[in-house]
């Protein structure tokens, strides 16, 4: 290798860089070791490389470029890749399906019998209010003693309240394939036209409850009605009356 | 993955020498701001692409000049300028007198080569990388670039002496 041949290696070469590692620039290195010449000219060299580079270095950067960048960042940098939007999918689907899985092999929540029952019953009563009556009589003798014979609940115990009310009729109805005895009554207020009977009294054997309530009365509004429900004698109660509690109250 | 590589953070490391790299190239604010916001827009949207983290540099490089090449192709607009021949002899150098440069004036060279030494050369001197990842960014053989480096770092100089030299007359 000539000086010259060294020279043109060494144009390249960048001092402090992983330059130093490339084989030919060793050999021109080490030239240039030896000849005093070619030290001299890399020296000159490295010198002019580090000025010029400096001044590449000053290419000055307009005032807030990097915020408006930034600012400008597209909205599809929240694009994600083919493979992301499968396992999304995937995702999504399992989960789905998992979804579907525990919703169906989820034991049901216990239904509230009771109050299925109170709401069925009382809900009739406010919609139908003569309630198309088996017996129409103010003898509540007369009441028991037709639904005795006619295999309905006849053994009810009723609040001593209800003599306040006026005994008007019975029906035999049912609920869920279990007979239930409803007992009509009129609390003395003017009644709407077509209505007969504003208070009532359901009877129906517990057994047909998973949930049937304590003895002492529980309110709760049904509607616009207001009803109690307590056990007695292993039969269920619901007392409604088309009113409030306050009302109701009065015939306990 | 490194489309998960943080953009903000991206921006604030690499923004600086996209934007002097762009500027080598078109010496121009507003061209080279457009061609670092659109490299940093491909990012954004096909950086996800991108396997290696480690080569998110190479890619934002050889992503700018890719458009700079192409907006050249669209727009013609830097004629091309033939470098004669090969420097038969390489410059004399004084570093006392390149001294007295400034960053106008060696864009002002750079922008008298050819323009298939500009990037290359403007490679060189702006980031320290090594002469295959100057070939991967500019997608040419390794050979081709050591080539086209040692022909427009020597004309540079010349291009640079010879300004400093007519200056020098001129103050005479």
């Amino acid at each position: 290798m000539n000086i010259e041949t060294a020279k043109r290696i060494l144009l390249l070469y960048r001092a402090g860089t992983s330059d130093a590692d490339d084989p030919e620039f060793a050999g021109a290195l080490q030239l240039a070791r030896q000849e005093g010449e070619l030290r001299q000219w890399l020296a000159e060299q490295s010198t002019v490389r580090e000025i010029i580079r400096v001044r590449f270095k000053q290419i000055q950067v307009p005032e807030g470029f990097k915020e408006q960048i930034i600012s400008e960042r597209p909205w599809k940098t929240l694009v994600v890749s083919r493979q992301e939007i499968f396992a999304l999918v995937a995702f999504v689907g399992v989960a789905l399906l998992l979804g579907f899985v525990l919703l169906w092999s989820r034991p049901h929540a216990p239904e509230n019998k009771l109050l299925a029952f109170e709401n069925r019953m009382v809900s009739s009563a406010l919609r139908n209010p003569d309630y198309g009556m088996d017996l129409i009589t103010n003898d509540l003798n007369q009441i028991r003693a037709y639904l005795a014979e006619h295999h309905a609940q006849a053994d009810y115990t009723l609040p001593a309240g209800l003599s306040k009310a006026v005994p008007i009729g019975c029906v035999i109805t049912s609920w869920e394939g279990n007979s239930v005895t409803m007992i009509c009554f009129k609390t003395g207020r003017a009644l709407s036209p077509g209505e007969n009977s504003d208070l009532w009294v359901f009877v129906m054997d517990q057994k047909a409850l998973s949930n049937s309530p304590g003895n002492s009365p529980e309110f709760a509004k049904v509607n616009r009605a207001t009803a109690a429900t307590w056990t007695q004698d292993d039969k269920v109660y619901v007392l409604a009356v088309d009113g409030d509690e306050e009302l109701l109250r009065n015939y306990f | 993955m490194a489309a998960k590589l943080d953009f903000d953070a991206l921006v604030a490391c690499y923004y600086r020498p996209l934007y002097q790299f762009a500027y080598s190239l078109t010496r121009a604010e507003s061209d080279a701001c457009d061609l670092t916001q659109q490299t940093f827009y491909i990012w954004a949207t096909k950086g996800h692409q991108l396997r290696d983290d480690s080569k998110v540099k190479t890619w934002l490089f050889t992503t700018l000049h890719r458009q700079f090449l192409e907006t050249r192709r669209r727009h013609n607009r830097f004629p091309h300028q033939e470098l004669s021949e090969v420097e038969a002899e390489l410059p004399t150098v004084s570093p006392q007198t390149f001294g007295q440069l400034d960053s106008a004036q060696v864009m002002k060279a750079l922008s008298k080569l050819d323009e298939v030494y500009q990037a290359p050369v403007a490679l060189f001197y702006l980031e320290d990388y090594a002469y295959k990842e100057i070939a991967e960014i500019l997608e040419v053989p390794l050979g081709t670039v050591k080539s086209r480096l040692a022909r427009g770092i020597a004309h540079l100089q010349k291009l640079l002496a010879d300004d400093l030299s007519a200056e020098s007359k001129a103050t005479m």
